[in-house]
């Protein structure tokens, strides 16, 4: 064996050789992607260039279509695109009908009201010219099925308003109806807006249940588009679906959404027209991006997510704020200070180059934007003062104020605390958590910055959730809610006292105000006029005891190539919300 | 006679009879170090490194406070580095930043002596079921996919509270970094120890009714250092670039604490538009791990113990 | 021989167990609940957390858990539905029998999230390996026939410029060069791509495939490929220097049969085992090119799940690690006997 090595290992060498050429030219785990020929219909002398592509960019896969189970956005982005709802949110936050034939209203009938018991009925009615792509028809069937297999108690999930809805009835092929037990404002979009989707009951799988059946990742559509093909971590491939129901669209063939992780390799794909859409962008990347020959950015018309410090008012690692309040931020003054000492307008300006707006309610977008609160003032010295007004002064010159006669803490507890946020957001949020602990540092404040991940941030009670354990002292992240309606998605989780138990909601703060709960209680109901004013009494309320402090509101901007016309970002939806309205220009 | 005291290097090399001037243990090791042009110019740029960073107070840019309407400034007078996404001189970050993976680097050097000289000496020295059963463990932490639990380590421990440490702590990433490295010293001890424990002299002591310890750590100890301390060096540029790797993937040092490697985290959205702030951090760490290399190849070469007897022989 | 192999696998299943022990307290101490990075709103998931948690079965004592995820549930009954009673029985094999569970965040069995990757990155590795080796043989012999000479100076300072980079910086400095700055002079295009394996929705093309590789090939293989050189170098001349070559000189043999018939085939006896040892290595440092990159591999598979704490993900990707560290050594040491006759075990 020794003598013949040397041929051996040339051998062995040619052998490599020609394994590494068949090993570039066979890539074992992804077939060669479809050419863009498309398949029978089309006679073979007809040039390939016919086809219409567009390719969207996105910094992470989808993990399915659906929306309700994982909400990262990249599920609705492609649920959108397969799937329909019975109503949807339109960029101005009105609410349009979808596969109903019109939204059910008091005026119209579709909702009737008992006012003796305080409940509802509402009845909806579902266009009959939608069939799924097979050819079978959409009906309430699938409405009524969609619905149980959410709320299966073995194999469902939670979702907005089964608290509310005794049950959901069919009541003939194309129309049903919805019986609750209270009176439930957010009924409009209890079957659509962002994250609902209506499944086929033909052809999901009810035995795999909601959350693990194969219609999460092999849907039937209903919707402009139909999934081809998908490699994943790599990309997906869709093409348009001929029996969609609008005559004529969708008018773009074919939609590549493909993974980059990399914010800039993304951006430079969109500037030498690589890619067609840009999903999702950052602050910077929208200064580069605009102005750049070929390629626009939309901006969402309205706001959604707004920038806000939560304050722990219980003692860290505690969860009532009444036995054990917190030393710092348990004090009013305290939380007064923290306000005016942080120069919202800076910050929008230098970090956010102008593409945020500064907020100061969450009462802030119409309809609700009717309350007269007036904006804070940055006032460092005015928040000096608030300080040694407290008793926190800084005795020993270092620059730190400590506890010399302040209500809440014991004598000479450093004014000391954690800033936390949450890694995922990205550069923007972790400069401007920089500058406000420096901001806050000015006025006498020693600030330790960290970011963590949001898998821990907001992880629930057992597992360690920080939040949820109270593990904090001051926490900054964005959150808002989709289309017009504050009271559920918002209102309650972030201020209700009930929501400060741990996994009950998001009031990890642990702020109680019964009066605010009896409010929260009182919005509950469909007089509008009613609503504005409960909704302006709370905002005097958080105004006045500041259980968050909020200070911008965040952008929603995608970028597009300028021969896609017709695109519209929204903060109510995904970006592809209205992907079948969209042409190519040019 | 003299060939054992040469290589004995408790005795200082005064005391040795018979001695010339520059012919001791030191001297000889120095002269040949000096021999190799890399190994110097490597121990110089580390030390222009090592002192630049240690003197990085005397900038007059505080390397935490931000300066917003310089952001992103390309490299200039003022900035000689350019400015961060912050405003902050990117000199001054990575001069601190040089402080914290320096630190590091020496830290996990430390950590791995101290676990894995023990074990090593032990093993080697002791044979029999000792040796069995810290091999045993040696293996099984060689067979750990060190990176993957590296990961896994920081993300646990960045958020759990333990009593005497912060979050951002050097000492503690420095543990969990050489709690994974101790290994390759320990087998090179083991390995040193094995053949040492042969020689002569230390069937001597064992007559003479030396304790093993005694004998490990008077007698064989020393006469290791040369291996170990070429182990050790090439050990702190392997360990600056965990720890900088570990950073850049955002599971070491936490931002606004600067080190090297979550330097160039920050870094990565931006090396299209501003390169400077990759390239920096970056050639830092290729200058360090570079000199260390050099050094370690240097004194690989005037520790070798052959070479160091033959010349003594020649004296 | 046969005997060893037989005892170095029995050796290795207790300690494939107790690692695997080991990983997996280690894993579930992390906090962090995996389901809370899966929104992009935070509001709304403790109702769904818990459902989920009870589906996943983390409700039960963590002794229990690994039992578990080791053989599996559908021996026991189990309460699916949260009413309290254990009326059907689970559905888990556990990891014995292949079943790694399910991701958390895609509800994908783990195999299938593994197994759609492997591919990938064995592919990268495999050209990477083959690129190393195609490199740095050459140069670590000829530096060690040509000793001193300006080759082997230059081939000795560049390995040592290769280990110092890091690898990280490497990728992006590639990608600055080659992608934002020089341009194809034919299209004006970036010279090579930055992203993935392939371009999406093109037909098949070998020179688009290869142009994909070129960057991370780079990155991964410099660093090895200055390892490896001098390590060949050094081993090379070690060999060269022994007596049987000076005997097969002696003998009349021409210089290159010497050198290639006798020399450089033990002197790649080790560097066989050391890439065998290396693999593994290589394996875990892919992480580093495929984040870089937006290579669809393992590497970042487990850095997507580390950053998410999709545990399932995580663990069966550390057993997997340990596991071919383990069976990488055991080659190595084969290999070791195979190819140097004076190596014997019994």
């Amino acid at each position: 064996m020794k003598r013949h090595f040397g041929r051996i290992k040339l051998g062995l060498a040619l052998a490599t050789l020609a394994a590494a050429a068949s090993l570039i030219a066979c890539q074992p785990s992804a077939t060669p992607a479809q050419p863009p020929q498309s398949t029978e219909q089309v006679p073979v002398e007809s040039p390939p260039a016919q086809q219409t592509s567009i390719t969207m960019v996105v910094a992470q896969e989808p993990t399915g279509f659906n929306g309700l189970v994982t909400d990262t956005g990249y599920e609705q982005l492609v649920g959108e695109l397969v799937y329909l709802a019975v109503s949807e949110i339109d960029p101005q936050g009105d609410i349009y009908p979808e596969l109903a034939a019109e939204i059910p209203t008091l005026e119209n009938g579709g909702v009737v009201l008992d006012e003796e018991n305080w409940t509802m009925d509402v009845t909806w009615k579902l266009r009959d010219d939608i069939t799924w792509a097979d050819g079978e028809p959409v009906t309430a069937d699938d409405v009524v099925f969609t619905w149980n297999a959410i709320t299966d108690p073995e194999k469902g999930i939670w979702v907005d308003g089964v608290d509310y809805t005794d049950s959901v009835e069919k009541i003939d092929d194309y129309s049903f109806v919805v019986h609750y037990n209270t009176v439930f404002p957010g009924y409009r979009t209890q079957f659509g807006g962002e994250n609902f989707a209506v499944y086929p009951e033909h052809f999901c799988e009810a035995e795999q249940g909601f959350t693990a059946w194969d219609c999460n990742r092999k849907p039937l559509s209903d919707g402009p588009y139909i999934l081809k093909d998908w490699q994943t971590n790599d990309y997906l491939l869709f093409e348009r679906n001929p029996s969609y129901y609008e005559e004529g669209k969708p008018a773009i063939d074919q939609i590549i959404v493909k993974v980059v992780p990399e914010e800039s390799v993304r951006k430079t794909m969109m500037m030498e027209g690589d890619a067609d859409v840009n999903m999702w962008l950052t602050v910077a990347s929208v200064a580069e991006l605009e102005g750049q020959p070929g390629v626009y950015v939309s901006h969402a018309p309205t706001q959604r997510w707004v920038m806000r410090l939560i304050p722990n008012l219980a003692k860290r690692g505690t969860i009532d704020a009444s036995a054990e309040p917190h030393p710092i931020f348990s004090d009013l003054q305290v939380r007064k200070a923290v306000r005016m000492a942080i120069d919202v307008d800076t910050i929008v300006k230098e970090i956010f180059l102008d593409y945020v707006q500064p907020v100061w309610t969450e009462f802030f977008r119409p309809p609700y934007n009717v309350c007269d609160i007036p904006r804070p003032a940055y006032d460092p010295d005015g928040a000096r003062a608030l300080l040694e007004g407290a008793g926190w002064v800084d005795a020993d010159g270092d620059g730190v104020r400590e506890c010399h006669g302040c209500a809440t803490a014991e004598e000479g507890t450093p004014l000391s605390f954690e800033l936390m946020t949450y890694a995922e957001f990205g550069e923007e949020l972790e400069l401007a958590q920089q500058l406000i602990g420096e901001m806050l540092g000015g006025v006498g404040f020693d600030v330790q910055l960290s970011v963590i991940e949001g898998a821990v941030l907001w992880a629930d009670y057992e597992s360690g959730g920080i939040e949820q354990n109270g593990d904090f002292d001051l926490n900054l992240y964005d959150d808002g809610y989709p289309g017009t309606d504050p009271t559920d998605n918002m209102l309650w989780y972030y201020y209700h006292t009930d929501a400060a138990q741990p996994d009950s909601g998001w009031n990890v703060g642990r702020w109680s105000n019964a009066d605010f709960d009896a409010l929260i209680d009182d919005a509950y109901t469909l007089d509008e006029e009613y609503r504005k004013e409960v909704f302006c009494q709370m905002a005097e309320i958080m105004d006045a005891e500041l259980p968050q402090i909020l200070m911008w509101s965040g952008i929603e901007a995608n970028a597009f190539s300028s021969r896609i016309l017709g695109a519209q970002s929204t903060v109510n939806d995904s970006l592809s919300w209205n992907v079948a309205d969209w042409t190519l220009g040019e | 006679m003299q060939t054992i005291e040469a290589i004995n290097p408790q005795r200082s090399p005064k005391e040795a009879p018979g001695k010339k001037a520059g012919v001791g243990l030191t001297a000889i090791v120095w002269r040949r170090f000096r021999r190799h042009p890399g190994a110097i110019a490597g121990a110089i740029v580390l030390s222009i490194i090592v002192l630049s960073c240690t003197l990085a107070f005397l900038s007059p840019y505080d390397p935490y406070r931000s300066d917003i309407t310089s952001r992103l400034e390309p490299p200039s007078l003022a900035h000689p580095f350019g400015t961060d996404q912050l405003g902050r001189d990117l000199l001054t970050r990575c001069l601190y930043g040089g402080r914290i993976s320096l630190l590091v680097g020496a830290l996990v050097v430390l950590v791995t002596l101290i676990i894995g000289v023990p074990v090593g000496a032990l093993a080697g020295y002791l044979g029999g079921w000792v040796d069995d059963v810290l091999m045993r463990i040696i293996d099984a932490a060689l067979s750990l996919p060190v990176l993957l639990i590296l990961i896994l380590l920081s993300a646990i421990l960045r958020e759990v509270e333990l009593p005497a440490f912060e979050r951002n702590n050097v000492v503690l990433i420095a543990l969990v970094i050489g709690a994974l490295s101790w290994m390759t010293v320990a087998r090179l001890v083991r390995a040193l120890f094995l053949t040492l424990r042969e020689q002569e002299y230390v069937t001597a002591a064992r007559a003479l009714g030396a304790s093993s310890l005694l004998i490990m750590s008077s007698e064989i100890l020393p006469n290791s250092f040369g291996p170990i301390i070429v182990e050790s060096t090439l050990e702190i540029g392997w360990a600056i670039l965990e720890e900088s790797g570990l950073s850049f993937l955002g599971f070491g040092i936490q931002p606004p604490t600067p080190s090297w490697g979550n330097l160039l985290n920050g870094a990565q959205e931006h090396i299209i538009t501003h390169p400077w702030l990759a390239i920096f951090p970056g050639v830092m760490i290729f200058l360090t791990i570079i000199s260390v290399n050099y050094i370690g190849d240097g004194l690989r070469d005037a520790l070798d113990p052959y070479k160091v007897l033959k010349q003594i022989a020649e004296v | 021989m046969l005997s060893y192999i037989l005892r170095r696998l029995l050796q290795a299943i207790p300690l494939l167990l107790i690692l695997s022990l080991l990983l997996f307290t280690l894993v579930n101490l992390a906090p962090g609940g995996p389901l809370a990075g899966l929104s992009r709103t935070r509001r709304a998931s403790t109702e769904k957390t818990e459902q989920l948690k009870q589906q996943f079965g983390l409700d039960k004592p963590l002794p229990l858990q690994y039992l578990i995820w080791l053989a599996g549930n559908d021996w026991m009954r189990v309460d699916l539905d949260g009413d309290g009673v254990k009326e059907s029985y689970g559905t888990r094999r556990g990891i014995l029998r292949g079943d790694f569970g399910f991701s958390y965040r895609t509800r994908q069995p783990v195999i299938e999230e593994i197994r759609h990757r492997v591919g990938n990155t064995m592919y990268l590795v495999s050209i990477t390996l083959l690129v190393v080796a195609l490199i740095a043989i050459p140069v670590g012999v000829l530096s060690a026939i040509k000793q001193y000479s300006t080759f082997d100076i230059l081939a000795t300072t560049l390995s040592f410029v290769g280990q110092a980079i890091p690898e990280f910086w490497l990728g992006l400095i590639l990608i600055f060069i080659f992608y934002a700055w020089l341009e194809n002079p034919l299209t004006g295009q970036p010279l090579l791509p930055v992203g993935g394996m392939y371009t999406v929705g093109a037909p098949f093309s070998l020179l688009d495939r290869t142009s994909h590789l070129v960057l991370p090939v780079i990155m991964g293989m410099v660093g090895w490929v200055a390892w490896y050189s001098r390590f060949l170098r050094s081993s090379m001349l070690d060999v060269i220097h022994q007596d049987y070559i000076r005997t097969a000189r002696a003998k009349g043999l021409r210089e290159w049969a010497v050198m290639f018939r006798h020399a450089l085939k033990n002197a790649l006896i080790p560097l066989v085992t050391l890439f065998a040892l290396d693999f593994p290595y290589i394996f875990a440092g892919s992480l580093y090119v495929e984040l870089i990159f937006a290579w669809p591999g393992m590497g970042r598979l487990y850095y997507d799940s580390a950053v998410r704490r999709d545990y399932p993900v995580m663990l069966a990707l550390l057993i997997i690690g340990a596991g071919l560290i383990l069976i990488c050594n055991l080659l190595a040491d084969i290999a070791y006997a195979a190819l140097d006759p004076r190596v014997r075990y019994d």
